[in-house]
């Protein structure tokens, strides 16, 4: 820095503006983000807070008023989005959940995608419902190294019911964008289960 | 009447299209699929067959040279009938195969043209990439087989620049962003000399948004055909594709308001005659969408084309690149998506303006720099922004002093078309 005459130092501000040099790329930014950044007073389990929801479901989230978005309208609005980017940046830890919702998602499509009728399909999503559902540290997780491992086993199944909570709203809503109305299903949003969030095959 | 008097004729050769036409149109009397169908039914065949087999194979190799067709005539005869295969000659714009190239130019001045290329003088059109042997074979070709008086190899982006000018004059400084069937490149010219070392490519062109297309419907479950299927993706994407702002946004007007969004496609199916229908809804903005979030289509490529562009202008003399932000100039096919102009600036001037801000912030708001104008430019005749640059270029009076002529060919050889004005003193 350039000592200036009068004394004051010129601070050049670099932890407000980000430094671009112009000839590497800037940070590659597509996707969009939880806008849940905010994290006073809300219980964190493996480093990720555990957001209200306004859900009739019982579990460990804090309820949400009704006529706010939660984080579960969040990953479905920007399900069809995110579901093509294989690269995030993770702005906050609400994205983490965003992101691991957004797999959700596309796994519960893929179980969806035989089903005719909104019955059949309400059936195949309670049983991914009652299969075991893995917190962070165990095999089957899908994102190794996105969350922090829980420290204590009270921790891991504080986690492991939310989760449970979480996948259970977001199925009751899935179901309703993926149905109709009339019960059939809705190939615009079934056609997602093709897809392959982030690469990882769904078996 | 010489050759000089009479207008000359412009060929440029992309890899999805051909325009040909004369010098002084407005538009190319022909735009023809880059594609040959020849008859190799003949070769390969074992010799002492039956008599009547070897009449017919020795007709068969005397006509061989002119059993072929270019075009969509290739198409149609090589569908109707199974004696014909299908030639690219051009791949991802640079010639693969001379022989088909040849025939290819035969068909387009004798058929389609139907001039006799003696009493022309010929532009044809290169793109940045070639190499000087390719250009020699251009000129071995053109004045062996083809007895033209005259010829001139010109580079695409900078006819393209002279095609995208809204004043009188051309303004020849700008950076050209051809996005074609095969390739898309991003050239920077400043006073009509093109900056080598700043090229860069993009691997994403036309031909990969119609896969991605297909690739769409395919998953929703549509009905395609699929002997047709590639050709009405792309008919699909050309009618009804474009760019939005947001992806989200998007999604959210086709929820609320579907029979604004969706489109049916109805045809005909080629073989049975059955109609089909289909629905297109949401490949309509993610087909476009490819060229800013690459990687939702390819597996190792990130960069979205702005900050392709972007790194192009930054890599270029430090003096130009004002004039390049000023300028940026659209040509190829694939720029023409509705919305794509406008999303281009908006994610450009973006970029630069957060530079900007971030170097003010810098120097403590001390210096303000001037802010620098991004303009992307597009203009009506976008499709064949090369081909009218090269009607214009070889309309003007110095055209024909610039050319190589068949005297300088058969007194040097092809090496005197090796050297590119535009590119003197790198190769």
């Amino acid at each position: 820095m350039y000592p200036l005459s009068d004394g004051i130092s010129s601070e050049c501000g670099s932890d407000k503006v980000p430094r671009s040099d112009p000839f590497t790329a800037r940070p590659i930014d597509p996707v969009y983000h939880s806008s849940f950044v905010d994290e006073e007073g809300i219980t964190k389990a493996c480093g990720c807070p555990l957001i209200p929801l306004k859900t009739h479901i019982k579990g460990p989230a804090p309820v949400s008023d009704q006529d706010k978005i939660d984080i579960v309208d969040e990953a479905i609005t920007f399900f069809r989005a995110n579901v093509f980017f294989k690269n995030f940046d993770i702005k906050s830890p609400a994205d983490k959940l965003l992101i691991y919702l957004t797999f959700y998602i596309n796994v519960a499509l893929k179980r969806l995608e035989g089903c005719r009728t909104l019955a059949v399909g309400t059936k195949a999503i309670i049983n991914l419902g009652l299969e075991k559902v893995p917190v962070p540290g165990e095999p089957g997780f899908p994102f190794p190294g996105l969350f922090s491992v829980p420290r204590s086993q009270d921790e891991a199944e504080l986690f492991r019911n939310y989760l449970k909570q979480i996948r259970e709203e977001t199925s009751g809503r899935l179901l309703n964008c993926a149905y109709r109305p009339n019960g059939t299903p809705n190939k615009w949003w079934l056609a997602f289960a093709k897809r392959k969030f982030m690469n990882i095959v769904v078996l | 009447m010489d050759a000089a008097s009479r207008p000359a004729v412009v060929i440029d050769n992309g890899t999805g299209y051909t325009k040909i036409g004369f010098a002084g149109n407005v538009e190319p009397s022909f735009v023809i699929p880059s594609v040959v169908a020849v008859n190799e039914s003949f070769l390969n065949q074992s010799e002492g067959r039956s008599m009547g087999n070897y009449i017919a194979q020795y007709n068969a190799g005397i006509m061989a040279d002119l059993d072929f067709f270019i075009g969509e005539e290739a198409v149609s005869q090589s569908r109707a009938s199974g004696i014909y295969n299908l030639s690219y000659p051009i791949q991802h714009s640079k010639v693969t195969n001379w022989d088909t190239m040849e025939k290819f130019w035969q068909q387009c001045i004798y058929n389609y043209l139907s001039c006799d290329p003696e009493d022309h003088y010929f532009l044809l059109t290169e793109s940045p990439i070639t190499s000087p042997e390719d250009r020699e074979y251009m000129g071995e070709i053109m004045f062996e087989t083809f007895n033209v008086p005259g010829m001139y190899i010109a580079l695409q982006p900078v006819l393209a620049l002279s095609a995208g000018c809204s004043t009188p004059k051309p303004q020849m400084t700008g950076v050209v962003v051809d996005i074609g069937d095969g390739a898309t490149h991003v050239v920077p010219v400043v006073d009509g000399y093109i900056i080598g070392s700043s090229i860069k490519s993009f691997p994403i062109s036309g031909s990969d948004i119609t896969q991605f297309v297909l690739q769409l419907l395919r998953e929703r479950g549509e009905l395609i055909p699929p002997e047709d299927s590639f050709e009405i993706a792309r008919k699909v994407k050309e009618m009804y594709c474009y760019n939005s702002s947001s992806i989200v946004k998007e999604y959210n007007k086709y929820d609320k308001k579907p029979e604004k969004y969706i489109k049916q496609w109805t045809g005909v199916k080629p073989m049975t005659g059955v109609p089909f229908s289909f629905d297109i809804g949401y490949e309509r903005f993610l087909g476009p969408e490819v060229f800013f979030h690459p990687e939702i289509y390819v597996d190792d490529f990130r960069t979205p084309l702005p900050d392709v562009i972007d790194m192009c202008v930054q890599s270029a003399p430090i003096d130009t690149r004002r004039g390049l932000y000023k300028n940026v100039v659209l040509s190829g096919g694939s720029t023409m998506f509705k919305g794509f102009q406008k999303r281009l600036q908006t994610d450009l001037k973006k970029i630069v303006d957060d530079r900007i801000a971030a170097s003010n912030a810098r120097l403590g708001g001390d210096v303000i720099s001037h802010p620098v104008e991004v303009n992307v430019v597009s203009h009506p005749v976008q499709r064949f922004a090369v081909w009218f640059g090269g009607s214009v270029v070889s309309s003007l009076p110095e055209f024909h002093e610039s050319c190589h002529t068949k005297e300088d060919y058969d007194e040097y050889g092809a090496s005197i078309c090796r050297t590119s004005p535009i590119f003197k003193g790198m190769y």
